[in-house]
């Protein structure tokens, strides 16, 4: 993947149409459980996705689909799982919530800071067979005040495991404000407890992310240990589709939708800086959302899983 | 003159066993609190550190949330982890990860990502009272998506965690306390344990003692509770056929339904709770192949309910022993 800044707003702005053709799922039932879109936080994955390799594991949360975008998950599969089809990167048995991706080792979890375990088992496994690959285990905000994101970060600093937490702070779990509910004032500040790296970032600004995101992959890549990556970002959405959102005021988040998008932040930063046309961009813009319309479209077409198969893929081997 | 057969403890079977395992197989790792440097608190991995150092054998810190965790990402990332929980009692800290994460990823990725994985953990009495000596076989089995084994021989302990940790499916592998101790030759079912290979396919009861009047279908311990209380009975003239299960899923119905068909009479003996466990499964499944009238007598006997108490006289009067199990086997004989 490339630093150029024209791919970056490139990758951000792909993220936002998958997620918003996904949106078109939720109003006529085609997903027929809850949805949690990334809306706003796009900067985030974007910004991971330049130091990502292909043998690098990341294992995401509820909000998961830019992470398993940037992990190269197929598009159109990531898709269709979260519309439950037959042809979905899990054949719909997973949904939106639990993607996996065994060739690009991404996976997820729906359990708030459950992922942070796994993504360490991944790293254990990289230092087990020598290999330079490391594993980034994302969390939200609320899932900072598990027990596993205390015990993993333990486990991790006293095996200088190559793990880079990455935390996206949107200040909400649910509808919980971090504050009132969080003794430390930031997560940085509990890196140093467990001899991590640390780092806080906006996380609305792609180029802020990508530079600080490289650092905290390189240095969970040269044995350092584990690395803390904290970015701020504001969640446009409530915590799913349907969520009544009443924690925060219209005018907040009429504001904050302005203030904090990554995106028109990002686009008009480079045609200021001279390094994109607007015109460039809009095309850009118009090119992704056809394409993810065109994906909307295929997957709508796509078969719903066979209701025989159901109780298929439990045992390798036979028996219950 | 033969040669003196061995008489391995059960804990050295089991570290045979995965001394085997470790050593055909770089991928097999071993993770939980006293596993290293120790060899476990019973001694199961004894000797397994020095051989296959400190990366491969882990001591960790008591973080079952974070260290259960970690096998289900080693095994996704191809290793064959076991993790140990010391007491299945703990399994109260870490059950979001077996539950959530090692039984349904198979199942949650349309059986794209495989977790071949073992909770190797230690269940059943040893006088410690309600937090130390659980069975909780029955609440893996309730929870879809992994093998539950308990063996009693030390033979099956062998063979049945090499076939664990050789299975692509997450097992979650339940010793016994009262047994892990025993030298072979004080237990009444005792196949020779050979030094090398042993393999036991998972899902597979086992008659261990032969018997026309009624049928006991137990596990684990109760095994050996069940054959001391059949050797009594047979002086009462009632001749009893023990069936070993040696897992709760897969169950094999079939094998005790075939033996309680011919023997007429079934009883379940489970040191587990009683309702909503094995014991009912059990009974379900067998008249579910024999019909409802496939039985002249059936009748359940494992823990009523109430958590294990502390003091010996109030234990024994909830946990089914070779006394309390041939009282329940002579009622049911003498039922028409």
């Amino acid at each position: 993947m490339s630093n150029d800044p024209v791919a970056l707003f490139a990758a951000m702005v792909r993220l936002r149409k998958f997620d918003e053709a996904c949106l078109q799922g939720v109003p006529t039932h085609e997903i027929h459980g809850e949805l949690h879109t990334g809306l706003g936080q796009e900067a985030i994955a974007a910004g991971m996705e330049p130091s990502l390799r292909p043998d690098d594991a990341v294992v995401s949360t509820h909000r998961n689909h830019y992470h398993g975008l940037v992990k190269g998950v197929p598009a159109e599969a990531m898709m269709a799982e979260i519309f439950e089809k037959e042809t979905g990167l899990c054949g719909g048995y997973g949904g939106h919530m639990h993607p996996f991706d065994p060739e690009r080792n991404f996976s997820a979890t729906g359990i708030v800071g459950a992922s942070l375990p796994v993504a360490a088992g991944y790293a254990y496994a990289y230092r087990l067979a020598g290999k330079d690959a490391i594993a980034v285990g994302v969390t939200g905000d609320g899932g900072t005040n598990t027990g596993g994101f205390h015990e993993t970060l333990n486990m991790a600093g006293a095996w200088k495991l190559p793990l880079v937490v990455l935390v996206e702070n949107n200040r909400l779990a649910i509808s919980v404000d971090f504050h009132a509910v969080t003794a430390t004032v930031d997560i940085e500040t509990r890196a140093a407890a467990y001899g991590a790296w640390a780092r806080s970032v906006d996380g609305t600004d792609v180029e802020a992310v990508r530079d600080a995101f490289a650092e905290a992959a390189a240095h969970a890549r040269t044995g350092k240990g584990p690395a803390v990556l904290e970015a701020s970002c504001y969640r446009f959405s409530g915590h799913y589709e349907g969520d009544h959102d009443s924690y925060r005021t219209r005018e907040e988040k009429k504001r904050m939708r302005v203030e904090n998008d990554p995106i028109p932040l990002y686009r008009e930063r480079l045609i200021e800086r001279g390094e994109a046309a607007a015109e460039e961009l809009d095309a850009i813009d118009a090119r992704l959302g056809e394409e993810a319309a065109a994906m909307l479209a295929d997957v709508r077409a796509a078969s719903m899983p066979d209701p025989k198969t159901a109780l298929k893929p439990l045992f390798v081997e036979e028996g219950r | 003159m033969a040669a003196k057969p061995r008489n391995p403890s059960v804990t050295q079977t089991i570290a045979e066993a995965l001394a085997i395992e470790m050593a055909r197989d770089p991928t097999v790792v071993l993770l939980g609190e006293d596993v290293g440097k120790i060899g476990g608190v019973f001694g199961a991995s004894r000797g397994l550190q020095e051989r296959f150092g400190e990366e491969r054998v882990r001591d960790t810190p008591i973080s079952e949330m974070g260290f259960t965790g970690m096998g289900v990402g080693l095994a996704m990332a191809g290793y064959r982890p076991v993790v140990e929980i010391m007491f299945v009692d703990f399994i109260g800290v870490c059950l979001e990860q077996v539950y959530n994460a090692m039984a349904k990823i198979p199942y949650m990725s349309g059986g794209r990502m495989r977790v071949p994985m073992v909770i190797k953990t230690a269940g059943g009495l040893i006088g410690s009272a309600a937090q130390h000596s659980q069975c909780l076989w029955g609440l893996f089995a309730h929870l879809p998506g992994m093998k539950v084994v308990a063996p009693c021989s030390p033979h099956d302990y062998k063979g049945l965690l090499a076939s664990a940790v050789r299975s692509d499916d997450p097992v979650v592998f339940i010793e016994h306390k009262g047994l892990l101790l025993k030298k072979a030759d004080s237990f009444i079912h005792n196949p020779e344990t050979p030094e090398g290979d042993v393999l036991v396919p998972i899902g597979e009861a086992k008659i261990v003692r032969e018997g026309g009047d009624l049928t006991i279908a137990t596990i684990s311990a109760s095994v050996e509770h069940a054959l001391e209380a059949a050797q009594g009975l047979a002086g009462e003239g009632i001749d009893v056929e023990v069936v070993d299960l040696r897992s709760v899923v897969p169950l094999d119905a079939d094998t005790v339904a075939e033996s309680a068909a011919r023997t007429g009479r079934l009883l379940v003996v489970d040191e587990d709770y009683l309702s909503f466990g094995l014991s009912g499964e059990l009974v379900t499944r067998v008249l579910e192949r024999l019909g409802p009238s496939g039985l002249k007598a059936f009748a359940r006997h494992a823990v009523p309910d109430v958590p294990i108490p502390a003091a010996l006289s109030l234990e024994e009067a909830v946990v089914p022993g070779p006394a309390s199990i041939a009282d329940a086997v002579r009622a049911l004989a003498a039922r028409s």
